[in-house]
């Protein structure tokens, strides 16, 4: 068993867990924080996608243990209380998803993309928001209102 | 580790953990992710330090010399942007996948392995460190604290070229990196190409090396320039991502447009 403290969502957890229990499972499992979804389980489809200390990472492929003393944020994180974030809000207007499974891991994405282009001075143009989706799949194809939604987005955020 | 207990050192865990699916680990993990000293990179008195801990994220956004464009464009192909988030090049490398991105850029650039162990620090050519697929020459105790490239090599023009049956999240089919040194009329004066995922270790290609020497663009348009002979080293295999006729094929094409490509990145 591994002692694992992590800061979820701005507040400080700490569980005695299986050594080799996975970060998804340590946030749906024990933290149930469901939002955060498993898909694929080899890191390929995006659904598990949460913030490690500011940066998307797919949480099916890093241990609870490897985010010792770490931040996670995971979608439930995102709201200020009723608030929604832009990114939740742009997806909800522009209706950017169909299912929604895989969603949570699609705005985990959407944010941290516009983060990252915004620190380097770069134009996230649909090229690119396209671009930086390869790491999310969606299953109902609903690529277009998601690439609609990450835009809007970016111009509020 | 350095007593024998079954231990495997991970850096990101991004080949570890899918390669492992339901199963557990047969023995402990120790995770260098977060030892500052190894997440150093930059220049140092003998070239290019990239420290163990550098994922491919960090390749992607430092500034660099010319020499790492190929190794910057396998930065970006390798799985996505969470996998690069995570990943490290010292990782990839110590996986010692026959497909691994991170190896023929470093083949091109003349890398050294740097390993740290009980009885001290060495380096390995990284062509010796890779002894065969998923083989590496590091000894018992000892782990990889990073790769140096030597001086000479960084000013010097790079691509790469990856095929694979997407366009992303994607085993290659082939791949092709070249790391050129040109004159004033545009003309290759040095040339180095390796190629991944056509052999059970990445090689480089010395008859197509010497070849280039002198050729220059016009040269290059001949879409027969690269000939069978030149792939000597390589032995593709047929399996599910394509046949081995089909690779051959492949890899003699991506050559050519790899080398291009570094051609059109030349100063003149």
């Amino acid at each position: 068993m591994a002692e694992v403290t992590i800061k979820v969502n701005g507040a400080p957890v700490s569980r005695d867990v299986p050594d080799a229990m996975l970060l998804v499972e340590f946030l749906r499992e024990e933290l149930r924080l469901t939002g955060t979804h498993v898909g694929c389980d080899t890191s390929q489809c995006g659904a598990c996608v949460v913030h490690l200390d500011g940066r998307a990472v797919k949480s099916c492929t890093t241990l609870a243990a490897q985010a010792y003393g770490a931040e996670v944020t995971t979608i439930e994180g995102l709201a200020a209380g009723e608030e929604l974030h832009p990114m939740q809000r742009a997806f909800h207007e522009n209706h950017g998803l169909q299912c929604g499974f895989c969603t949570p891991g699609m705005i985990m994405t959407g944010i941290d993309m516009v983060r990252r282009y915004r620190a380097a001075g770069q134009e996230l143009d649909e090229a690119a928001i396209r671009h930086e989706l390869e790491g999310n799949l969606c299953r109902c194809t609903g690529y277009h209102n998601i690439v609609k939604s990450i835009r809007q987005a970016a111009g509020e955020m | 580790m350095v007593e024998g207990a079954r231990a495997r050192v991970v850096a990101g865990g991004t080949d570890l953990f899918p390669q492992l699916g339901d199963r557990l680990p047969d023995g402990d993990l120790v995770d260098l992710g977060r030892i500052r000293d190894l997440n150093e990179m930059g220049q140092c008195p003998d070239g290019w330090l990239i420290g163990a801990g550098t994922t491919w994220s960090e390749i992607l956004r430092a500034e660099m010399p010319s020499g790492f464009d190929g190794l910057k464009a396998a930065a970006r192909e390798v799985g996505s942007v969470q996998i690069q988030n995570r990943a490290t090049l010292v990782g990839n490398i110590c996986n010692a996948s026959p497909a691994a991105d991170g190896i023929p850029p470093l083949l091109t650039l003349n890398a050294k392995v740097i390993l740290v162990g009980p009885r001290g620090t060495r380096r390995m050519d990284l062509p010796d460190f890779l002894r065969g697929p998923r083989q590496t020459g590091m000894r018992q105790g000892e782990i990889v604290a990073g790769v140096l490239v030597p001086r000479g090599v960084c000013e010097r023009s790079a691509a790469f070229r990856k095929l694979g049956a997407r366009r992303y999240l994607v085993i290659s089919i082939a791949m092709v990196a070249a790391v050129l040194r040109c004159d004033a009329a545009g003309r290759i004066a040095n040339a180095r190409v390796a190629v991944g995922a056509a052999s059970p270790v990445a090689r480089r290609l010395p008859a197509l090396e010497a070849a280039l020497e002198g050729a220059d663009a016009a040269a290059l348009a001949d879409p027969g320039f690269v000939r069978p002979e030149h792939l000597a080293p390589l032995a593709p295999v047929s399996d599910v991502r394509g046949s081995a006729e089909y690779r051959c094929d492949a890899i003699a094409e991506l050559c050519r447009r790899t080398v291009l490509d570094a051609l059109s990145r030349s100063p003149r």
